[in-house]
């Protein structure tokens, strides 16, 4: 009683015990919320945050296509599925860079060893912003559930772990997305294909063209990302292509970080594409939805293109091969 | 640093930890050290500036209060103030009268021998110019007495809640307040804890997500119709609010809990059914400012020409106001058109409280509600100066808003969701506060569940919709 009257006096104690009462009261709300959304979240049948979960966890197809928004519409499913002879996962997503890349590589190669992995690398893939790292926050829910991924998250902020002490924080601006994957609404969105999401405008802008500018400085943690995805494919046994997919616009001189993610390619044997500025593309606007993405049916031919381009490659690898048994 | 990264999450703390382990008349010192840490963290080089402009400050208002020959003190005056005004001048205005010139010299066929060069401007520089300027007009006016301790001169002028972007404070207010030994005030601690938390919602959960919306509607006004045109040109004054507002409200809470009462910046603008009311509510410590330095004394001397010589200070405080915001053709035209605003309201004054009284206008419901509508559409109309990038997108915006209609623009549906429950939450409490301040009380509730509770919500709305890992504040390119 005596110590009751004594804490009720004093202004301190009393103060300190408001903060410790508060901080206890976040901390709970935090985690029935955290764990409410965390179960949603992973509930979902559909939906951006779904594929990325498919991704990581559950695709065992043969061919994985891994890049952004460009690698998820540009790749079509049909046309590489049959002409290939593999089965197809399309794990582009919108707004990722290539920390993301990696991540999705590794979660996948935990599991098992796709046959073929494309990554479509973008102009300017190497080039310092703050975005790349700041979207691996579509990581953040399998935090604690990948410790594979844990270090590429990190990358995102120095004060990444403690923020994550919070269960809310991985679900963060995610609410009405979740809530409309649940699978009482998800009937209500546009599906996918094996991934893939199809563009359907036509582009009738006319072509522009950039004047050549200086190069820049490379980002070396975004260089050694690359390298790494090229290194544990190659070690994995995973054909791998690296490919720049069609953009409606061209520059007078060629993407440094293009110029560089091809010398890498090289060290490693690993094929690399560039159909960036191809001419063939540049001249069919109607091929496109908007200057950086193709439409549908510019997908189409560009994947079609892209399997020609893969077979003449696997003819001269075989005619290597043979030369060397022979 | 800004107050929404982490590092100033661990930074504040640390320095309060500090701040309190001083003894008293050398907290002083902690701060000054703390505040130039801060500012060192944007860009090392430039915290010379702030160094300069202080010791100018502390150096001139000692030789001006050390003479009593006026003709040397007007001269010490001008020099300081020349002095303190030159960094401004130089790294706000350089670049554009440079190319103001040469392009007027590629015009008439006269070659222009230096490069275009391009300056960083140092952040805050326009705030602590400012407080600066201020300090030394009061010295000179005898309405302050000359510092002699440059340490509490340099606190003054680099005090780190307030140096990025205000409020802009008062050597009266703050020179005694920073001699003073403070002592640990919980009913102060708390409001300033309040305050911060406050000033976060805003900031993440309101600014920076109508932010989003604006941005890609404003970076794009040749793509958009005069309707998604119209609806970010609406949203942006609420962006500005919740960004410089929040930011105050973090600067004026830090500055609390540390021990010192700071002079608010916003008082619920978008509740004022007059013009010259909104400019009494909106970013007052530079409207005061600019009253107290630069209004009055000009309405003084206009004022044999009567209410036309209002009119002509109005034109030029607001004219000022502009060219303080940037030197570009935007903020000219948008500080004209307060000018004009206000002018306006001056002129017919009269008229319309005769009206007002004849038809006791002044407490009907509808009247009120229509003055506050007005009023923001008159305040918002002005703003697309202010928001596009060039003259000519702000051309195109008011074209379009008037002859291109059609869809509205919706981008990622939950952006508008989370936009719109923010932006709610913010009305619902400033229309609470303006009309029933003492009905409601959720913050400052006598029993502590819901106080705990209220506290606990907005912590919880940060974490659940805020935008982290964002943009600056608006005003740190002032």
């Amino acid at each position: 009683m005596k110590l009751f009257q004594c804490i009720k006096q004093n202004k301190y104690i009393k103060r300190t015990i408001h903060i410790i009462f508060l901080l206890a009261t976040v901390a709970v709300i935090d985690l029935a919320l955290g764990n409410l959304l965390e179960n949603f979240y992973f509930k979902q049948k559909s939906g951006w945050l779904y594929r990325t979960t498919y991704a990581l966890n559950e695709t065992t197809a043969d061919l994985v296509i891994i890049g952004s928004s460009r690698a998820n519409h540009h790749y079509h499913p049909e046309v590489l599925s049959k002409n290939l002879n593999l089965t197809y996962y399309n794990a582009g997503r919108d707004g990722s860079y290539i920390f993301y890349h990696y991540a999705v590589i590794r979660s996948i190669l935990k599991r098992y060893k796709p046959k073929v992995i494309i990554f479509d690398f973008i102009k300017t893939g190497f080039k310092p912003s703050q975005e790349s790292y700041h979207r691996t926050a579509y990581l953040l829910p399998y935090y604690r559930s990948h410790p594979e991924l844990r270090d590429i998250i990190e990358t995102k902020s120095t004060f990444e772990k403690i923020k994550l002490l919070s269960r809310i924080y991985p679900y963060n601006s995610m609410l009405v997305t979740i809530a409309a994957g649940h699978p009482a609404l998800h009937s209500t969105r546009d599906g996918d294909n094996k991934g893939f999401i199809p563009l359907l405008d036509k582009w009738n802008e006319p072509l522009v063209s950039y004047k050549a500018s200086p190069c820049y400085d490379f980002d070396k943690k975004e260089v050694s990302i690359y390298e790494s995805i090229l290194s544990d494919c190659k070690k994995s046994g995973i054909q791998l292509y690296v490919v720049v997919s069609p953009y409606y616009y061209k520059h007078e001189s060629p993407d440094c970080s293009v110029v560089e993610a091809r010398k890498i390619a090289a060290k490693y044997n690993v094929p690399f594409f560039d159909f960036g500025e191809n001419q063939y593309f540049l001249d069919k606007p109607y091929l496109f939805d908007d200057s950086y993405h193709l439409n549908e049916n510019g997908a189409r031919v560009f994947s079609a293109q892209l399997v020609e381009a893969i077979k003449q490659e696997e003819s001269k690898t075989y005619a290597f091969q043979s030369n060397l048994d022979q | 640093m800004a107050f929404t990264s982490f590092n100033f999450l661990i930074f504040f703390p640390l320095v309060l930890i500090l701040y309190w382990l001083t003894p008293g008349k050398y907290r002083y010192i902690t701060l000054l050290i703390a505040s130039y840490f801060f500012y060192i963290n944007v860009k090392p080089v430039l915290a010379l500036v702030l160094f300069g402009v202080s010791a100018a400050a502390w150096g001139f208002a000692l030789l001006m209060s050390g003479t009593r020959n006026e003709k040397k003190r007007r001269t010490y005056f001008l020099v300081n103030i020349i002095i303190v005004l030159l960094p401004l001048v130089f790294f706000k205005y350089f670049s554009a009268i440079n190319n103001a010139l040469l392009k007027y010299l590629t015009e008439i066929r006269l070659n222009w021998p230096l490069p275009e060069m391009r300056f960083i401007l140092p952040i805050g520089i326009s705030f602590y110019t400012f407080m600066a300027l201020g300090y030394a007009i009061d010295v000179y006016n005898d309405e302050l007495k000359a510092e002699r301790n440059p340490g509490i001169i340099g606190l003054f002028i680099s005090f780190f809640p307030l140096i990025l972007s205000g409020p802009i404070e008062r050597a009266g207010n703050m020179l005694p307040q920073f001699r003073k030994a403070q002592s640990p005030d919980f009913a102060l601690i708390a409001k300033g804890l309040q305050l911060i938390l406050w000033g976060y919602f805003m900031k993440l959960v309101v600014a920076d997500r109508i932010g989003i919306y604006v941005t890609s509607v404003y970076s794009h006004v040749e793509h958009h119709n005069g309707t998604s045109l119209l609806f970010a040109s609406m949203l942006y004054p609420f962006q500005l609010y919740a960004d410089l507002g929040g930011y105050s409200l973090i600067a004026i809470g830090c500055s609390n809990i540390l021990g010192y009462k700071i002079i608010p910046n916003f008082n619920r603008p978008f509740f004022a059914p007059t013009m010259a009311e909104f400019w009494r509510r909106w970013h007052m410590s530079l409207i005061t400012w600019l009253t107290d330095y630069v209004y009055t004394p000009l309405s003084f001397a206009l004022r044999k020409y009567k209410v036309w010589g209002i009119v002509c200070a109005l034109l030029l405080t607001f004219l000022l106001s502009g060219i303080w915001h940037g030197a570009t053709m935007t903020f000219l035209m948008w500080g004209l058109m307060q000018g004009i605003f206000l002018s306006a309201e001056a002129l017919l004054n009269q008229r319309k409280s005769i009206i007002e009284k004849k038809y006791s206008l002044e407490k009907k419901r509808w009247y009120i509600v229509a003055g506050i509508v007005f009023t923001f559409l008159m305040f918002s109309s002005s703003m697309v100066f202010s928001r596009a990038a060039t003259f000519h997108d702000a051309m195109v915006v008011y074209n379009k808003i008037f002859t291109e209609h059609g869809p509205l623009f919706v981008g990622s549906p939950s952006t508008m969701i989370y936009l719109g429950c923010g932006l709610i939450l913010l009305l619902l409490k400033d229309f609470l506060d303006e009309f029933y301040p003492h009905k409601i009380k959720l913050f400052d509730n006598d029993n502590t569940i819901v106080r705990t509770m209220s506290y606990s919500a907005i912590i919880i709305i940060i974490l659940l919709i805020g935008v982290f890992d964002s943009s600056q504040f608006i005003y740190f390119q002032f």
